[in-house]
């Protein structure tokens, strides 16, 4: 498939990372040494020039192109990108980034020439939003309309007793889930049943959300549902998790450094609390009883206001912190001060575009572990070879079958169950196996 | 640049930072044109055979001043803007009120012949208060008392609101006048136009009057209420709608039978609710919208809550059989909730609680955009959640918690010009009670604390009548006239919202330094 990339930062390398080896993908950007740091790792053509340019889009083909990304950081560069190859070959999908929700909207009523859109801020709100539900995972997302909820734990020492000792064949986990994978160090096993999980080790769930939410229950005992949020910093990103937590009945206080920022997000979020200060007074963290939210949320645009609020919230006992990361090393720098959670928006938009470039079957992507691991929802081909064997049978080949869709309801298979023409399955798998993984099912 | 301020380029500035001149040109006119209300009486004088002459001669003196100082300050260039609005509005009723003394006087009729006492009835019916000077009512010639009542007509939705729609001219600044005029500290518009918005506020309050005289002759002729003559009908359906409270009975609505009062309660409630929610409740045919409107619910939860103390009140203390106590109890809380001043029953004998929750009424008041005056039920909203907002950041000084009515953010400079309207409010009723009581003991008149709070409560809310001798039943013809000119000026002060007037204390509104 040829793919046109527009914009080559940090969104469009994750893009150009995932998409380099099954596509044939032609970068734009403006900056010379970006391009000249992709093209060295991947072997991807590069253009020099404004992907927002007729000119420059018709010169590198663009009635050729399958699908047009456009990813830069601007979101008006972005539409008109997407805009202008539209006009100039209907047959190219176009799939446009944006930052303001307020496109999403316009787009969503019809309004705006594009095929699809991605708001970094609203998917980035979906992730937090998940991880408060099942407040232990590492990272969680949903497959199925919500049907089926994929959950990534670190096992602590602390977790609930059942799930050492025994087997996973024997031990008595929540029904409809499935450990599809144990990654233990640098090791991925997929699991047997006759292995058993051991604390330190790094697990991926797939199941139902009433599961999902049990295994939360299983791995930190004791965390309830969650009813206080505090998030720190009202900018889009802050809003956009608070309109969405709000939405599920789950009590929002917002902190914000901006006098006029506050007026604006108080006036908008009725249901919010908002306060007009900043999240480094520790007087203010004390009087505020901050600390006693069972989640706090870091939605500043700063990488390192983030790191230090967020420190200085554990200081002063914050139980459970979920932190916006802007850029990639960050992570780790998080990570070690014992943040539980990182949610980082490129990594999430770079996701939701690379969706669009898979086979057609396939409806869903996500990302474990940087892009080592994939899970994939695809629906089986006709003449499969998996087709009509109990998932007992199945050849293990680094993949795991966690779920199924049937007829639109989620089935979570069992050892004598059999796969049948037209399930959408859910597979976990390691990212060098997609092709083959897609290719067999 | 516009041609006015091209036109003032190199002259010497002005010595009052306030165009007094142009404010004047239009109270002048707007005093000219007024004078035409003359001729309603006039006309009834002529078909009922009483002298015609005192109405037509107080028209023609108040055309001629009106005219003369119309003329002497007209002019290309007036600067007219807020600040001339302030003197335009102040000005117009004081001269309002003149105009409805003239008549009386002219008419020779012993209980108004006195100027002051003429005056204070002028003001008392411009401004929709409803607080007689006169004792025996039913001895005023009829075009008299019909006079009475018709001014309390056109003060009820401001002279202004009707020059407004009947004068193009005043197009300039117009909004300005208006928000003076419509009380409530924001005026909902109904359309992109002030002059369309007062003209259709002006249509549905002849509309309301027409309804109501249409029943209340309904009621008259079929024989239900044998006390409601055609002109009865006229006269009361002329001071119901604009909550002013003025009858043609010494007795006021208490002889009037049992259904006819009830029409009036539902008559005095709707002049209560803002117009501009009517006209989108009623005209636009969408009730729900109307009803979900915070200030409305408030209205009517306030008006049930009174209703219900005063009747609970007078039936448990054995003041009145229970049926006349439902009656009288829901008409006297409405009459004096939505500022009317109309009354079934001499309350003086009332047990004090009942007193207490009528005094407590007088500073609620209607709805914003209507025609009662007081504190006005929107603002007791607002200051309520000013309150509940201050409480909680007691705590959370951090905390931004903007104000909402309706769902839309307050401006948080209406929230201080609220607080501070319901300071200053309090703060001249103090002093116009302690006034009258001081005044009163200086002139031997037999005033309790109980009657000097209500009755400054009672003009300063332009309700009318109060407790003791300004009663129901009573007149306020036995104050002093030190007195009358006090209460005068509260019942000035009431109509206007106080702060037009105060702002013309200010030094600064007069002169740049």
């Amino acid at each position: 498939v040829k793919i046109f990339v527009i914009g080559a930062g940090h969104v469009g390398s994750t893009i150009v990372q995932a998409l380099h080896e099954e596509h044939d993908l032609t970068v734009f950007d403006l900056d010379e040494e970006r391009l000249a740091a992709i093209s060295q790792r991947y072997d991807v053509r590069t253009v020099e020039g404004n992907g927002a340019s007729r000119r420059v889009l018709s010169e590198a083909g663009v009635t050729d192109a399958d699908l047009l990304i456009a990813c830069t950081s601007r979101d008006e560069s972005n539409i008109v990108s997407a805009m202008i190859s539209k006009a100039c070959s209907a047959r190219t999908t176009t799939v446009v980034r944006t930052t303001n929700p307020e496109y999403l909207e316009v787009w969503r009523e019809g309004q705006l020439d594009v095929d699809f859109i991605v708001s970094s801020e609203v998917e980035t709100a979906y992730a937090i939003s998940r991880t408060i539900g099942v407040p232990a995972a590492r990272q969680t997302d949903v497959f199925a309309e919500g049907q089926v909820q994929m959950v990534e734990f670190d096992v602590p020492e602390a977790a609930d007793a059942s799930l050492f000792g025994s087997t996973l064949r024997d031990a008595r986990f929540p029904p409809d889930s499935r450990v599809a994978a144990i990654i233990r160090g640098d090791k991925v096993v997929i699991p047997r049943g006759n292995e058993s999980i051991k604390p330190g080790d790094r697990i991926v769930v797939i199941g139902s959300p009433q599961a999902a939410q049990a295994w939360g229950q299983l791995i930190a005992p004791g965390t309830g549902k969650v009813r206080d949020v505090v998030i720190f910093g009202a900018g889009r990103a802050g809003t956009a998790v608070a309109r969405l937590l709000l939405e599920q009945g789950i009590g929002v206080r917002l902190i914000e450094a901006s006098r006029e920022r506050s007026r604006v997000v108080a006036a908008e979020l009725p249901g919010a609390r908002v306060y007009h200060a900043t999240g480094f007074d520790p007087d203010f963290l004390e009087r505020e009883r901050i600390a006693d939210a069972q989640v706090a949320v870091f939605a500043m645009r700063d990488d390192m206001k983030n790191h230090f609020a967020a420190a200085l919230a554990k200081v002063h006992g914050a139980r459970f912190t979920v932190a916006i990361v802007h850029d990639t090393p960050s992570v780790e720098v998080f990570e070690h001060s014992g943040i539980d959670v990182t949610v980082n928006p490129r990594q999430i938009t770079a996701e939701e575009i690379v969706r669009f470039a898979h086979d057609p079957r396939t409806q869903q992507v996500v990302m474990l572990e940087g892009d080592r691991f994939e899970i994939l929802d695809i629906t089986t081909r006709p003449g499969s070879e998996y087709i009509g064997l109990r998932f007992k049978e199945m050849p293990i080949r680094g993949a795991v079958i966690g779920a199924i869709v049937r007829n639109g309801e989620a089935v979570f298979p069992r050892s004598d169950d059999v796969l049948q023409t037209g399930d959408r399955v859910i597979v976990f798998t390691e990212s060098q196996r997609v092709p083959e993984v897609e290719k067999a099912l | 640049v516009s041609p006015d301020v091209r036109a003032r380029k190199g002259r010497r500035p002005p010595f009052l930072a306030v165009d007094a001149t142009g404010a004047l040109h239009i109270v002048g006119t707007l005093v000219a044109y007024l004078s035409a209300a003359t001729l309603v009486p006039a006309a009834a004088a002529v078909g009922y055979g009483e002298p015609f002459w005192p109405f037509l001669a107080a028209g023609a003196i108040a055309a001629a001043i009106g005219g003369a100082v119309a003329l002497a300050t007209r002019g290309e260039h007036h600067r007219l803007g807020i600040r001339e609005g302030f003197l335009v509005v102040s000005l117009t009723w004081l001269a309002a009120a003149a105009l409805g003394a003239l008549p009386y006087i002219f008419s020779g009729d012993p209980q108004l012949s006195r100027p002051l006492d003429a005056y204070f009835e002028g003001m008392s019916g411009f401004t929709t208060t409803g607080g007689s000077i006169v004792a025996h009512v039913e001895a005023l010639p009829r075009s008299i008392a019909l006079w009475r009542q018709f001014t309390q007509w056109v003060g009820g939705i401001g002279i202004i609101v009707l020059a407004l729609a009947v004068l193009p001219r005043l197009r300039v600044g117009g909004r300005q006048l208006l928000e003076h005029e419509m009380p409530g500290p924001e005026i909902e518009t109904l359309s992109t136009r002030i002059r369309d918005t007062a003209r259709r506020v002006w249509i549905l309050y002849i509309g309301l009057t027409a309804a109501l005289f249409g029943i209340l002759l309904a009621l008259g002729l079929s024989g239900a209420d044998d006390e409601m003559t055609p002109f009865q009908a006229l006269a009361h359906a002329l001071t119901t709608i604009p909550t002013a409270g003025f009858s043609t009975k010494a007795d006021s609505i208490e002889s009037f039978a049992p259904v006819t009062q009830w029409v009036i309660v539902l008559f005095m409630i709707l002049g209560g609710i803002n117009f501009a929610l009517m006209y989108r409740a009623i005209v636009r045919r969408q009730p729900r919208a109307a009803a979900r409107d915070e200030e409305f619910r408030l209205y009517a939860v306030l008006l049930a809550l009174g209703a219900l103390v005063v009747v609970t009140e007078i039936w448990s203390e054995n003041v009145l059989p229970a049926g006349e106590a439902f009656r009288a109890g829901v008409f006297t809380a409405v009459s004096t909730m939505t500022t009317t001043g109309f009354s079934v029953a001499d309350y003086n004998a009332w047990p004090t609680l009942a007193l207490m929750t009528i005094v407590g009424l007088m500073f609620v008041g209607g709805s914003a955009g209507s025609t009662t005056g007081s504190v006005k039920v929107v603002r007791h909203l607002l200051v309520g959640k000013l309150l509940r907002r201050e409480i909680d950041q007691t705590l959370h000084p951090e905390l931004v918690l903007p104000v909402r009515l309706n769902r839309r953010v307050v401006e948080e400079r209406t929230l201080r010009a609220v607080s501070s309207f319901v300071l200053l409010y309090i703060g001249i009723f103090v002093i116009g009670a302690s006034t009258l009581a001081i005044d009163a003991a200086r002139t031997g008149l037999d005033l309790s604390v109980l009657d000097a709070v209500s009755v400054s409560a009672s003009m300063l809310s332009n309700v009318g009548p109060a407790f003791g001798i300004g009663g129901p039943l009573g007149s306020f013809e036995p104050f002093s006239d030190f007195s009358t000119v006090v209460m005068t000026g509260l019942m000035w002060l009431g109509r206007l919202e106080i702060v037009p007037i105060v702002v013309l204390l200010s030094r600064h509104y007069w002169r740049n330094i």
